[in-house]
């Protein structure tokens, strides 16, 4: 089973907030000296590929648009266990929306040739929209698949399990196929090692171009967005906390019990 | 003037939140742009809803009932979509940002109309005729306004950002079923299985009042006392994604920029630090109580009553206080 995986690079989303600092003129976060990583639900769906790999004897290919940079992704990814990973790099492919995003892994995705499956993360860790997924599968001719956590092959479909309110769903689905991926218990990211990275950076990585894609790039990158940021800020918060205090953690307990109920909570 | 179409889905037995959230959103911009709100009510024998749409806010409702259209079909829904946006010519739709719409049906409606679609928004504004959406970006630690540019207007709304409209008996509006050939709708994706436990207690979705632990609950057991404190008060208990990780939650309880995104009345954060992550789950609580040893804990910046102590010291005697409260009020 050949497995496409679709990765994003971002700036580590888990840091502090007063590390945190946008651009308001640019409309994106500064990078300052944090670390980029894999966006949270991409490197999910890597894993999950990587599993069906293991039990399926398959092969995990890797793609990222992006610039010179998010290199270091596809170093994380092949370090994970993925066995090829693609660079999709070029000038013109700055300020796509999710529709460029979309259109770009397309046109790569054919030039990959055969593939089962593509796997995407249900959203990107910085803007958060979700639509690069439902897109591609709507631009490629994909069933879509959305929100899965895992997946078993059969022959000639797949299923895909979904976590639901209380308990999980399974969809079957013809092959090829693509799916946006969430995290659950079964798909942790497992750790790379630094051995492993080291391992990885003496890969060779193809980057390939919008000319190799056969893409014209009048009609890529900003050109021809949909979607625009008009305006990106920090929302001041002006909570004023309300402390309870006391000689002991039981009068503490009981004049918290009594400030909810004066306020109609409880 | 202006048309807004909401997107409804619904069972014979049950008409969800989202699908009121979506009105109330429709409304407060229809009344904005001076348009009319549209509600498609799509499910199976669903035609016993629609009049409740006009009740929260619809001026027209347009009810497609067949078999097919399930809340897993949904291919069958983008393809029905599809049929009536062709029908009704909207100039803006709206859908609610659950799995179901947010999370594939409109993101894939818009590629095939071709337009800008903004999801998972909190509200708007409207200047000249141009609505710009507000929506979290960067795990909640920034806002921004957004625009969709294309043919029709696209968004999809955050769970309890907007609070359902009181239902008004007397409100008039039009009902009518669209025949649309639903059975001709191709679909390459099918249910082979659903398992769905009793859910034990509240779910966090429905829950008016949360008891959310994090890693400072140090083990599993410590949820034992959380338990106590939302079976008194009629509560959910969720956990952080740390709590979620070691397994002391499950997932479906996971509060967060990975996990649930919930707005109850009453928040009560015990052991949970705040970080960004986390509060882009639970930020918009309407009351935020956080108990934490630590007093600069980044959740005092956000919650609206703290106490700094261990939480050992004080769930016990605040269950015990909170039982009193409410059998003394039965």
């Amino acid at each position: 089973m050949h497995i496409v995986v679709c990765i994003k690079q971002i700036i580590d989303p888990e840091i502090p907030p007063h590390v945190f600092q946008i651009d308001p003129i640019e409309k994106k976060q500064i990078r300052g000296r944090q670390v980029l990583v894999i966006s949270t639900f991409d490197e999910v769906a890597l894993e999950v590929a990587l599993q069906m790999k293991e039990k399926e004897d398959g092969k995990v290919t890797v793609l990222t648009i992006g610039e010179a940079e998010a290199i270091e992704a596809l170093h994380a990814a092949l370090a994970m266990g993925a066995d090829e990973a693609i660079h999709i790099s070029d000038p013109a492919f700055e300020g796509a929306d999710s529709f460029g995003t979309a259109h770009i892994l397309a046109a790569a995705l054919q030039k990959v040739g055969e593939f089962d499956a593509v796997l995407c993360g249900r959203q990107a860790g910085d803007v958060e929209m979700g639509l690069v997924g439902p897109f591609l599968a709507e631009k490629v001719g994909l069933p879509c698949v959305t929100l899965a956590a895992n997946m078993e092959a059969g022959d000639g479909k797949t299923k895909l399990r979904r976590p639901i309110e209380g308990g999980y769903e399974v969809l079957e689905t013809a092959t090829p196929f693509l799916a946006t991926m969430m995290n659950d218990e079964s798909n942790v990211p497992r750790y790379v090692s630094v051995r492993g990275l080291r391992k990885a950076m003496r890969s060779e990585v193809p980057v390939w171009s919008a000319a190799d894609l056969g893409l014209d790039p009048a009609k890529l990158g900003s050109e021809t967005a949909q979607i625009e940021m008009e305006e990106l800020f920090v929302p001041q918060r002006e909570t004023r906390c309300e402390f309870i205090e006391g000689e002991t953690g039981a009068e503490i307990g009981k004049q918290l019990a009594l400030r909810l109920r004066e306020l109609k909570l409880i | 003037m202006t048309k807004i179409l909401a997107f409804c889905t619904a069972s014979a037995e049950e008409l969800p939140r989202a699908a009121l959230e979506v009105l109330a959103a429709g409304r407060q911009l229809g009344d904005k742009l001076d348009g009319t709100l549209q509600a498609v009510l799509l499910g199976p024998n669903v035609e016993g809803q629609a009049e409740r749409l006009v009740h929260h806010g619809a001026d027209e409702v347009f009810v497609v009932s067949h078999p097919r259209l399930q809340v897993h079909e949904a291919d069958v829904m983008v393809g029905a979509m599809e049929a009536l946006v062709e029908e009704l010519s909207p100039d803006v739709i709206l859908f609610p940002h659950d799995e179901l719409g947010g999370g594939n049906v409109a993101p894939r409606l818009a590629y095939r109309l071709n337009t800008g679609i903004i999801t998972d928004c909190t509200g708007f504004e409207v200047q000249s005729d141009n609505i710009r959406w507000l929506r979290p970006v960067y795990g909640g630690k920034a806002m921004a306004t957004m625009v969709a540019n294309g043919p029709v207007q696209m968004a999809t709304t955050r769970a309890r950002a907007f609070e359902p409209l009181e239902a008004d008996a007397t409100r008039q509006g039009q009902v009518q079923t669209v025949e649309i050939d639903v059975d001709s709708i191709s679909s390459s994706v099918s249910l082979v299985e659903r398992t769905q436990e009793e859910m034990e207690g509240i779910s966090v979705d429905q829950a008016q009042i949360i008891v959310c632990g994090g890693r400072g609950m140090e083990e599993e057991e410590s949820f034992v006392a959380l338990e106590k404190l939302a079976g008194v008060l009629g509560a959910a208990v969720a956990g952080s994604r740390p709590a979620a990780d070691l397994g002391w939650v499950t997932h479906s309880q996971l509060i967060g920029q990975t996990g649930k995104i919930v707005a109850p009345n009453l928040y009560i954060a015990v052991g949970i630090s705040g970080a960004p992550q986390h509060m882009a789950g639970a930020g918009a609580s309407k009351t935020i109580v956080a108990i934490n040893k630590d007093e600069d804990a980044p959740i005092f910046k956000l919650a609206h009553i703290g106490i700094v102590d261990e939480w050992q010291n004080v769930i016990e005697p605040f269950t015990d206080a909170c039982k009193d409260l409410v059998s003394s009020s039965d």
